[in-house]
């Protein structure tokens, strides 16, 4: 008898702790589902993977005839090409991710004995420095091919992005990431919340800004304005310019923190990458 | 050789006190150009870029952030409480999606008088 | 005489010339030092704006090319620029949740 209630106290103290602290994260999901339910009435909640797509029809239009030749398909051959070819010393990107390579849901991540967030793309060269290949740029090149690739066999997995129970690394990376959305900055004073919350759904000159919600479901995205495929980083990096903020190095702390949140709040969401925008 | 020295001193005199004449006046009324440079300043992307979010006469593709911009002056009869907002939106609402013109130095103030002339008139 | 008074004269009118020429370097590295500073306190809380350091640089080029009081102001601007960066960071050091989010 003592055993158990022993156990039952037990469970009890530990709920408490994990109730705390999960409990800002889903909450911050849930606000910012219920700002874009409120805002954009009746478009089902899987549509916010499509962006500004979700409610701005005549942008819409245009990209459902781009997708009919996704200008994102020659990345993803060459990303299967570069999955299937072995390393010089005759490993494969299969032995670094065996369950690969639809893999996409499983990042970003928090690795605890490397002690910080890992995306896709870090694991990528992660993988490849361990296997004496020279690390791939993380904006431009080749790295597009390979997450395209990782990106479209992952299409349909859901966002699942977990925060340890109990982890205050962890969880301080999501609060850094938040941090960082809602923080004013630049010249422009604008933060990201200021475009992609308060502003979602309005157009700036003649583009329709687009939601949080579901913005990290179709990365890498192919961009015309690019005339490529690029990565989450890489678009962070322009809109910090956009701003006249000071960008931060591609998958340096604040990014990957900044990925951290942002993906957490499209749990649930399906993923649909590679993605084709303006 | 005295008188010439006079008359060069006294012409040198003349021509120093006019180049320190001050080259721009305020004037309480906005003049046509202040109105035709602050359009100018207004519609350059670089510069007030009010475009962005503003709808204004004379302007396409204007974006749907912020109010349209007209009846000025029956909004801001005061045109010192324009200056301020265009100056330091955040003043008025902390939560503002409109850039600090003047306050972070975007445009510089001869150019915030000139945009905020040209913004009055509409 | 009045060739000694000449070569006297150009003489020290150059001297002064320089003297003021190595005052306005002077002003103007100190200007571009304080900007830099500055720079990094910002980039220190994450602040940096994005034109500062090329602020800078053009501050450095115009220096070289002698031209010290176009150094000077740009310096000087972007001088101001770290402060803003710097003041923006700091002034959201706590995280408040915006009114739309509640």
């Amino acid at each position: 008898m003592n055993n158990l209630m022993i156990k039952l106290m037990l469970i009890c103290m530990v709920s408490m702790v994990t109730a705390t602290v999960y409990a800002d994260p889903e909450k911050d999901k849930q606000l910012l589902t219920d700002f874009f339910k409120a805002r954009f009435a009746g478009v089902p909640l899987q549509e916010f993977a499509n962006g500004s797509y979700a409610y701005d029809t005549i942008g819409r239009a245009s990209w459902e005839a781009i997708e009919e030749f996704p200008p994102y398909e020659i990345a993803v051959d060459e990303g299967e090409a570069m999955w299937e070819t072995p390393f010089a010393n005759g490993k494969s990107y299969q032995d670094c991710f065996p369950d690969g390579p639809a893999i996409g849901h499983k990042y970003p991540h928090w690795d605890d004995k490397q002690g910080k967030v890992v995306t896709m793309a870090l694991a990528i060269n992660q993988c490849r420095e361990a296997n004496g290949e020279k690390p791939l740029k993380y904006k431009k090149g080749s790295i597009n091919n390979i997450l395209s690739y990782v990106s479209f066999l992952s299409r349909g997995k859901k966002t699942q992005v977990v925060i340890p129970e109990n982890n205050k690394d962890a969880m301080a990376a999501y609060e850094d990431g938040k941090k960082f959305f809602f923080t004013r900055r630049g010249q422009l004073n604008f933060s990201c919340a200021t475009c992609h919350i308060q502003n979602a759904g309005m157009k700036i000159r003649s583009e329709v800004l687009s939601p949080a919600l579901g913005q990290t479901t179709h990365f890498p995205v192919y961009r015309s304005k690019w005339g490529a495929v690029g990565t989450l980083h890489r678009r962070f990096t322009g809109c910090n310019k956009q701003v006249r903020a000071k960008p931060f190095k591609a998958q340096g702390e604040q990014y990957r923190n900044l990925e951290y949140f942002l993906t957490y709040m499209s749990n649930g969401l399906e993923l649909n990458g590679p993605g084709a925008r303006k | 050789m005295i008188r010439k020295s006079k008359r060069l001193l006294s012409m040198t005199g003349a021509l120093f006190i006019a180049a320190s004449l001050p080259t721009s006046v305020t004037l309480a009324e906005a003049s046509g150009s202040n109105i035709e440079e602050g359009k100018k300043l207004a519609f350059t992307r670089s510069k007030g870029n009010c475009l962005a979010c503003h709808m204004i006469k004379g302007g396409d593709s204007p974006g749907t952030i912020a109010p349209p911009l007209l009846m000025m002056k029956s909004r801001f009869p005061d045109k010192k409480v324009l200056k301020a907002q265009v100056w330091d939106a955040s003043k008025r609402n902390p939560e503002t999606s409109m850039p600090l013109f003047g306050r972070y130095e975007i445009l510089t103030e001869d150019e915030v008088d000139k945009v905020v002339d040209f913004i009055h008139s509409l | 005489m009045k060739i000694v008074t000449i070569i006297i004269l150009s003489i020290a009118i150059s001297l002064i010339s320089s003297v003021a020429v190595a005052g306005d370097q002077k002003a103007a590295e100190s200007a571009i030092a304080a900007a830099e500073q500055s720079r990094k306190k910002a980039a220190s809380v994450d602040g940096e704006w994005r034109d500062t350091g090329k602020m800078i640089k053009k501050a450095q080029a115009a220096m070289k090319d002698g031209k010290f009081d176009k150094a000077i102001k740009i310096a000087n601007f972007a001088e101001r620029q770290g402060q803003y960066g710097y003041e923006q960071a700091v002034s959201q050091k706590t995280l408040t949740m915006p009114s739309y989010l509640k």
